[in-house]
């Protein structure tokens, strides 16, 4: 590959160290590309480091083997997924590629679906989460889906409500989960509205109006080089039936809102500035 | 397993085809005596299957019944399902749904052991939104996007009830993915060999193939086996799209999606709704079947796309020297 000089060591020697899950062509079956990944991995560590300069706390919590890492989502650009992804890959022992499930409508939009795909992105449709999880994978879910990254201003950092699948989901795989709690993603692109009538218009979740876009024009919608904070709780190991009913799978729920809850506010208190 | 009367022939559909042929070849090393039978004209056997009983019938006509009287059928091997959907609706319905039904009647009325139907994963659909891989109990939702394929799912769900309603009649059903081969003549390989191959551009989904020989030996082996059911047949690998190309040795050029599905709605007879087969994965487990029938595929991807294009290279570009 013309690009291979330029790869970065250390995500050169984080991806060779993964297990080998793809076939004698260098994919898995859902589009994942360890030649690819150098290459996006490579990219993405260098603007990472560089632009949000994450500063991480807990990252021994990440264990081997079958892991579902569960987050609080903001940002309108999804790039906390990014910052999360980079972090396990360079910082966890040993590295742990992650597998963030995306919304339905990223296999729709042109050129992204296959850029997320090479670097391991899948569909957050539950039998491929039992399925890379059954292969000892770590899957990243921010259960509060679009409602989470499309958020305005005004609820900063409140938790839109979970979805129950991902409990579910860990129950029925016996997978611990590893809370994140992510700073810095909700003041990275200030959303004052959601014009859902246009975004309906355009086939997108939401349309976010930036606060800065009477300052900025169209480059508002590009984020701010804030600096993030994250934050890995202890796993969580539940037991009790996959299939309880909703009352019993909330109450689990709400004690990982309530660990990612902690996680956050643990994130703010260490921050001193944005930037 | 198929152990009485020696005899008894093999019936086998589609004859005319490049898969049932290799389908009786391997059948006919084995040393079973094989019948076939095709709607089309019939073409000139290959030396290997020179002597070969072959008949031309419509599956939905009469002459069909006369293929089955005064003769023993141990097996009937249904290869020939219309699949080209360019062709007419209506003939499509007569032979794939009217005519199936024909022959798993006479299937029954004749004492025949062992039934095996081709169907196809086209019945799955390829939707954003499809996970990976899809098991043969996943939801068949072609239907949804192109109505048309209604044949396809109707030839799949009655030969999928058959399986349990004739318990004396070992049904097997496969649904395997792009078949491809060099004596294959569907969709997907015409479209492999044409001399320049379009693809959507920003679209590159995962996808397989399946070489004719493997899913020739696939057929045999659900025809000698002990299972019953439904199976996915997939191939040796999943790959990207744009690298079946590449494998594919074809020149390729981008074309955005919305101007090749006005393309082909306005003047190809290519199925406008193959276009998502382009765009959104149709990725089929088939670990149940290489479970049930000890199977695997033999053909190395490569060669299963570089074999189905070869002869198509070789009169596109004389001038290049070939392996």
């Amino acid at each position: 590959m013309a690009l291979l000089p330029l790869i970065d060591d250390d995500v050169a020697r984080a991806l060779d160290d993964l297990p080998t899950h793809v076939n004698e062509l260098g994919y898995d079956p859902w589009g994942f590309s360890p030649s690819y990944a150098r290459v996006g991995y490579t990219l993405a560590k260098r603007f990472v480091h560089s632009y949000f300069r994450p500063d991480v706390d807990g990252i021994r919590n990440v264990p081997a083997g079958r892991v579902l890492l569960i987050a609080n989502h903001s940002g309108q650009i999804p790039l906390d997924g990014v910052v999360i992804a980079v972090t396990c890959l360079l910082e966890a022992h040993p590295p742990r590629l992650v597998r963030p499930m995306v919304e339905r409508w990223f296999p729709r939009v042109p050129f992204v679906n296959e850029v997320i795909s090479r670097g391991g992105a899948t569909l957050g449709a539950p039998i491929n989460c039992r399925n890379l999880l059954n292969d000892e994978q770590a899957i990243l879910v921010f259960p509060e889906g679009v409602k989470g990254s499309g958020k305005v201003w005004s609820q900063r950092y409140k938790l839109q409500g979970f979805g129950r699948g991902f409990m579910r989901l860990a129950l029925q795989t016996n997978t611990p989960i590893v809370p994140i709690g992510v700073v810095g993603g909700e003041e990275s692109l200030i959303s004052l509205h959601n014009w859902k009538g246009m975004a309906k218009l355009l086939g997108m979740p939401y349309l976010p109006i930036p606060a800065l876009l009477p300052v900025l024009g169209p480059l508002a919608f590009l984020p701010l080089p804030v600096k993030f904070f994250l934050r890995f709780g202890e796993p969580m190991t539940f037991e009790g039936r996959h299939d309880d009913d909703d009352a019993g799978i909330d109450a689990k729920v709400q004690k990982v809102t309530a660990a990612i809850d902690g996680l956050i506010a643990d994130g703010r208190r260490a921050r001193t500035s944005l930037f | 397993m198929i152990t009485e009367d020696a005899r008894a022939c093999i019936l086998v559909t589609g004859i005319a085809g490049g898969l049932a042929q290799e389908v009786a070849r391997k059948l006919r090393i084995a040393g079973h005596e094989v019948i076939g039978v095709d709607y089309r004209p019939l073409p000139v056997l290959a030396k290997d299957l020179e002597g070969m009983t072959v008949f031309r019938a419509s599956y939905n006509k009469t002459a069909i019944e006369d293929v089955f009287r005064g003769r023993k059928i141990k097996a009937v091997l249904h290869l020939g399902r219309e699949g080209n959907l360019s062709k007419r609706m209506g003939m499509r319905f007569d032979l794939n749904v009217l005519g199936s039904q024909k022959i798993m009647n006479l299937c029954v009325d004749h004492g025949v052991k062992v039934l095996v139907v081709l169907s196809t994963f086209h019945i799955y659909g390829a939707h954003p939104h499809n996970h990976i891989p899809i098991s043969e109990d996943d939801p068949i939702q072609a239907g949804y996007d192109f109505p048309e394929i209604a044949d396809a799912i109707q030839l799949d769900s009655m030969a999928s009830t058959w399986v349990y309603k004739h318990p004396e009649v070992r049904t097997v059903v496969l649904r395997p993915t792009n078949v491809v081969g060099p004596t294959i003549h569907n969709s997907i390989s015409t479209f492999l060999r044409m001399k320049r191959v379009p693809y959507l551009a920003g679209f590159n989904p995962m996808v397989q193939f399946i070489h004719e020989e493997d899913l020739a030996t696939a057929v045999v082996r659900a025809m000698d086996g002990n299972a019953r059911g439904v199976f996915n047949v997939g191939g040796p690998a999943v790959l990207p799209w744009r690298v079946a190309l590449e494998l594919a040795d074809a020149r390729v050029f981008p074309v955005p999606s919305s101007l090749a599905s006005f393309y082909i709605r306005t003047f190809s007879a290519f199925p406008e709704y193959l276009i998502n087969f382009y765009k959104y994965p149709c990725v089929i487990g088939d670990d149940a079947f290489r479970k049930a029938f000890d199977w695997a595929p033999h053909v190395p991807i490569d060669e299963t796309l570089a074999s189905t294009v070869a002869d198509a290279r070789r009169r596109q570009r004389p001038e290049e020297p070939r392996a």
